[in-house]
């Protein structure tokens, strides 16, 4: 209360004098106020997004409770992957199991006293993946061709209340046969006897510590760590055009998005132009309607929208030799040429240039498109900006029209839809959330890159528009 | 300044040549007939895509007739009916038992009676009658069933070997089989005998080994059967002595996912399980025994889950649409898809297949799965045309039962409330 009184004289008394350190202090106070709530706030809200990326590394994503330190972000781990890349024929980047591997391998167990250490039993399992495609068309199996070696044992080292004994085996290609992806491994030990560690940290501990078990020994550094990624873009592939499909998703949806921000820039600026300066009947009626179209939710008018694609807009693309335009590239740019919202923000930006540098241009002999293009566009830069990216934005991140306007074939979805398909690939069968999380970060990333690049921009869009898209 | 203008025209030219080519990326003209086929996205995808290019396409092409197979992505049941409406729907697709009823109503799939009598490759006779019965209404087939699932009771070996305890067997009733499940949780305070997923689509299969009926004459549903009530207060009570465990209290959101956790014995799932455990718990010792036969009929009860082929009604080329799918489900086809494990086809004979006699787990327990289809009272995952709203008061008085917020009586009390709203008095 004092305070409020203190910063907030009452008009005709003189302002009272502050104690320069208790100014200071109160200074610092308010500063450091001010960090710690942004800090919460950005954490708040940059928190979810670093915990997905976090948990897109992890073998099971939903694992609970969740780990902040999975064996993918261990140095050591990367170490390994790449060594180990390299033993089974590979790079250290990506790895593989090719003829002429020679893979050694130790694992280290806890074994307490009064119990006689046991070598593990090593299995190099038939590993069938249980979703995907792979399960459908399983890849060459790494048992066919691994031969291993008699497990030694090479250290024993004493610990509290018992010793860590130290065993080593080799794996080795026959030379046959050809180069596997991966190389899974098993170890089975009594119970009692503990696993402390080993050359790579194993992907899961299964029969109550009896069996350690590795999806892949030799995997290289990125598909250790960026495990999930590397089945998205592995193990999606169209059977029937061999092409890969999270590519060609990405494709897509560049190109979608890069077409509808060229028309939406060109359409947006003439006819926000038009609206600003041109003289002509009806224009306020116009102006009103193009508001009222923002107000209409897309839900409403997708039903004739969906009709109207489906007759080839009113049979307008019959000229074209083409039926309907539903699952067309043609459709999808047709039905979102240009939004109101862009032609708002560049009539509201056209209106605050000066009206003097037109009418000088006009005195010059210039007629209105010679006016706009070679006076007002120039000017327009920040505004045009602007339109471009929310555009981009808008038509990378969008989903429900696509969904509906676009379903088949596979490699012509977008890559929001395409995103659905993978839930439907992995999650929803056998629960493997990963590839799909890594997929979604994907998806998020150009957003965060042009955001990075371009923040200006988007913060002037707002200003311009008073809103978001 | 001449060089911004240049750039810009160039900047407008290639966008016009954007559109140009976009309006001209556009489908190939229709050679020859065309077969538009539909299903869900996933794993079914790859599936489809190797049948079509190894049993269908050989088969029709020769007599002119182009497969093509329009995956959706996801949400399917809402895709195809938006497309049956706007009249765009392909013309054969997925049709899954639990929302099928609605659509053979609303005739939206075409009979296939006429066209079964007529073929020589597929007959009605040919697939499991169980199957059969689910997508026939009034008489009339509407759908050839492409695979199924049943329940069957899975559970860790390890678990039970631990407590010196037998594993289940297919003699088990409910309380022989309670009875083991209570000395494997015995292991220890965070060990559990059975996982309680809390729904109808487990709890009903127990409800229907007592002769329980979804629907009397009149269509009305009695929870309040002193039938259905034995069956619910068996699954629920396993939960009161700590014998079993609603999945989520070992953090874990389904039965399988529970089972992973090692730390619950057994769980009540179907086929769809073993995908799971091939990339969750490769090494996991499991076994699959049939569901435990109710100690008062002798019988099992079990819940079908199964997606067909259907017929669009509005097709123009049914009798080629016939033909693909014929050739979708001939015993080529479907003993492919058995042996790799991917599903359960749908054609009786397969009984007798060589790969139910192999001695893995995964082959034993698909077998125990195909067989639950026809041993005892076994009856749809297909409620009328009500779908999730005859299950949802059901679901939630066995879940409310389960986490010990109501007794049995009064969840069920209210469970039949909605019900009676819904089914009538």
């Amino acid at each position: 209360m004092e305070t409020v009184a203190q910063t907030a004289p009452a008009a005709g008394r003189p302002r009272p004098v502050l104690d320069p350190a208790a100014a200071a202090r109160r200074r610092w106070a308010r500063a450091a106020l001010i960090y710690v709530l942004l800090l919460a706030f950005s954490l708040l809200f940059v928190g979810p997004f670093l915990f997905a990326i976090l948990s897109s590394l992890k073998d099971n994503p939903a694992e609970w409770p969740p780990r902040l330190d999975p064996p993918q972000l261990n140095p050591a781990n990367w170490r390994a992957a790449w060594r180990l890349g390299k033993a089974g024929g590979g790079s250290g980047l990506f790895g593989q199991f090719a003829p002429g591997a020679v893979v050694n391998f130790d694992v280290t167990y806890f074994v307490p006293e009064g119990r006689t250490p046991h070598p593990p039993e090593v299995t190099i399992s038939r590993r069938v993946p249980g979703a995907g495609i792979g399960a459908v068309v399983p890849d060459a199996f790494a048992a066919d061709y691994a031969i291993v070696s008699e497990v030694v044992e090479t250290a024993r080292k004493p610990a509290e209340g018992g010793v860590l004994v130290t065993y080593s085996f080799t794996i080795r290609h026959d030379g046959q046969g050809p180069a596997v992806d991966r190389l899974p491994l098993d170890l089975l030990v009594p119970i009692g006897q503990t696993f402390h560690s080993a050359t790579l940290a194993p992907n899961r501990i299964e029969r109550l510590g009896r069996v350690q078990s590795w999806n892949n020994i030799t995997p290289g550094l990125v598909p250790y760590v960026f495990h999930n990624y590397n089945r998205v873009f592995n193990e999606n592939y169209s059977r029937t055009t061999g092409k890969n499909l999270f590519l060609a998703w990405i494709r897509n949806s560049l190109f979608i998005a890069g077409v509808k921000v060229l028309t939406t820039v060109i359409i947006a600026s003439m006819s926000g132009y038009a609206l600003a300066r041109l003289r002509f009947p009806g224009r306020n009626a116009l102006f009103i309607f193009i508001l009222f179209s923002m107000m209409i939710p897309g839900q409403v008018t997708f039903i004739s929208n969906y009709l109207v694609l489906r007759d080839g807009v009113f049979g307008i693309s019959r000229l074209f030799g083409v039926d309907t335009l539903l699952n067309t590239f043609t459709g999808l740019i047709v039905s979102g040429l240009c939004g109101g919202s862009a032609v708002f923000i560049m009539k509201q930006f056209f209106e605050t240039l000066p009206r003097e540098l037109e009418e000088s241009a006009r005195i010059d002999g210039a007629g209105p498109l010679m006016t706009y293009s070679r006076i007002v566009l120039p000017l327009a830069r920040p505004a045009l900006g602007a339109v471009a990216i929310l555009t981009f934005q808008g038509a990378w991140n969008e989903f429900f029209w696509p969904l509906v306007a676009l379903t088949a074939p596979q490699d012509k979805l977008l890559l929001t839809v395409g995103l659905l398909n993978l839930r439907r690939a992995y999650g929803a069968v056998a629960l493997d959330w990963g590839p799909l999380l890594a997929a979604a970060i994907i998806s998020a990333l150009p957003i965060i890159i042009i955001f990075l690049i371009f923040q200006r921009y988007f913060v002037e869009g707002i200003s311009f528009s008073g809103i978001k898209g | 300044m001449r060089s911004a203008r240049g750039w810009r025209l160039a900047g407008i030219r290639s966008a016009l040549a954007a559109i140009v080519i976009a309006c001209l990326a556009t489908g190939p003209a229709l050679a020859q007939t065309t077969v538009r086929v539909s299903g869900w996205g996933g794993t079914d995808v790859a599936i489809v895509e190797e049948l079509l290019a190894r049993f269908v396409r050989p088969v029709v092409e020769p007599q002119g007739i182009e497969v093509v197979y329009e995956p959706i992505a996801d949400d399917f049941p809402t895709y195809l009916f938006n497309a049956l409406s706007a009249g765009t729907a392909p013309d054969l697709f997925y049709v899954d038992i639990f929302w099928a009823e609605s659509l053979m109503r609303a005739g939206q799939l075409e009979p296939l009676n006429d066209y079964l009598a007529d073929s020589s490759v597929l007959s009605a006779d040919d697939i499991i009658p169980e199957l059969l019965d689910a997508f026939s209404l009034d008489g009339k087939i509407y759908g050839i069933p492409k695979d199924f699932n049943t329940l069957a009771l899975f559970f860790n070996k390890d678990l039970f070997d631990l407590a010196g305890v037998p594993y289940p067997d297919e003699n088990d009733d409910w309380n022989t089989l309670a009875d083991k499940l209570r000395r494997v949780s015995a292991l220890g305070p965070d060990i559990y005998g059975l996982a309680l997923q809390p729904e109808f689509a487990r709890m009903g299969a127990l409800a229907f080994a007592t002769g329980w009926e979804p629907f009397d004459e009149q269509g009305h549903t009695n929870l309040l059967d002193p039938r259905f009530v034995e069956a619910f207060s068996w699954y629920t009570g396993l939960a009161a002595d700590g014998t079993g465990v609603h999945p989520e209290d070992v953090g874990q959101g389904w039965g399988g996912g529970a089972l992973v956790t090692e730390q619950v014995a057994a769980a009540i799932e179907g086929a769809w399980l073993l995908g799971f455990l091939r990339d969750a718990a490769p090494n996991l010792p499991y076994g699959a025994v049939p569901l435990p036969r109710h100690p008062g009929t002798g019988q099992r009860g079990n819940l079908i889950f199964t997606v067909a082929w259907s017929m669009n009604s509005a097709s123009q080329v049914k009798d080629e649409a016939f033909q693909v799918l014929e050739a979708l489900t001939s015993p080529e086809a479907q003993q492919w898809v058995l042996e790799r494990g991917l599903a359960l086809p749908s054609r009786a004979e397969l009984a007798d297949n060589p790969y139910f006699q192999q001695p893995t787990p995964e082959a034993q327990a698909n077998r125990i799965v195909f067989l639950g289809a026809s041993d005892g009272f076994v009856r749809p995952f297909k409620f009328l045309d009500y779908g999730g709203s005859w299950l949802d008061p059901i679901n939630a008085a066995i879940n409310s039962v389960i986490l010990g917020e109501q007794d049995a009586e009064t969840a069920l009390a209210a469970a039949q409330e909605q019900l009676d709203l819904l089914t009538g008095r």
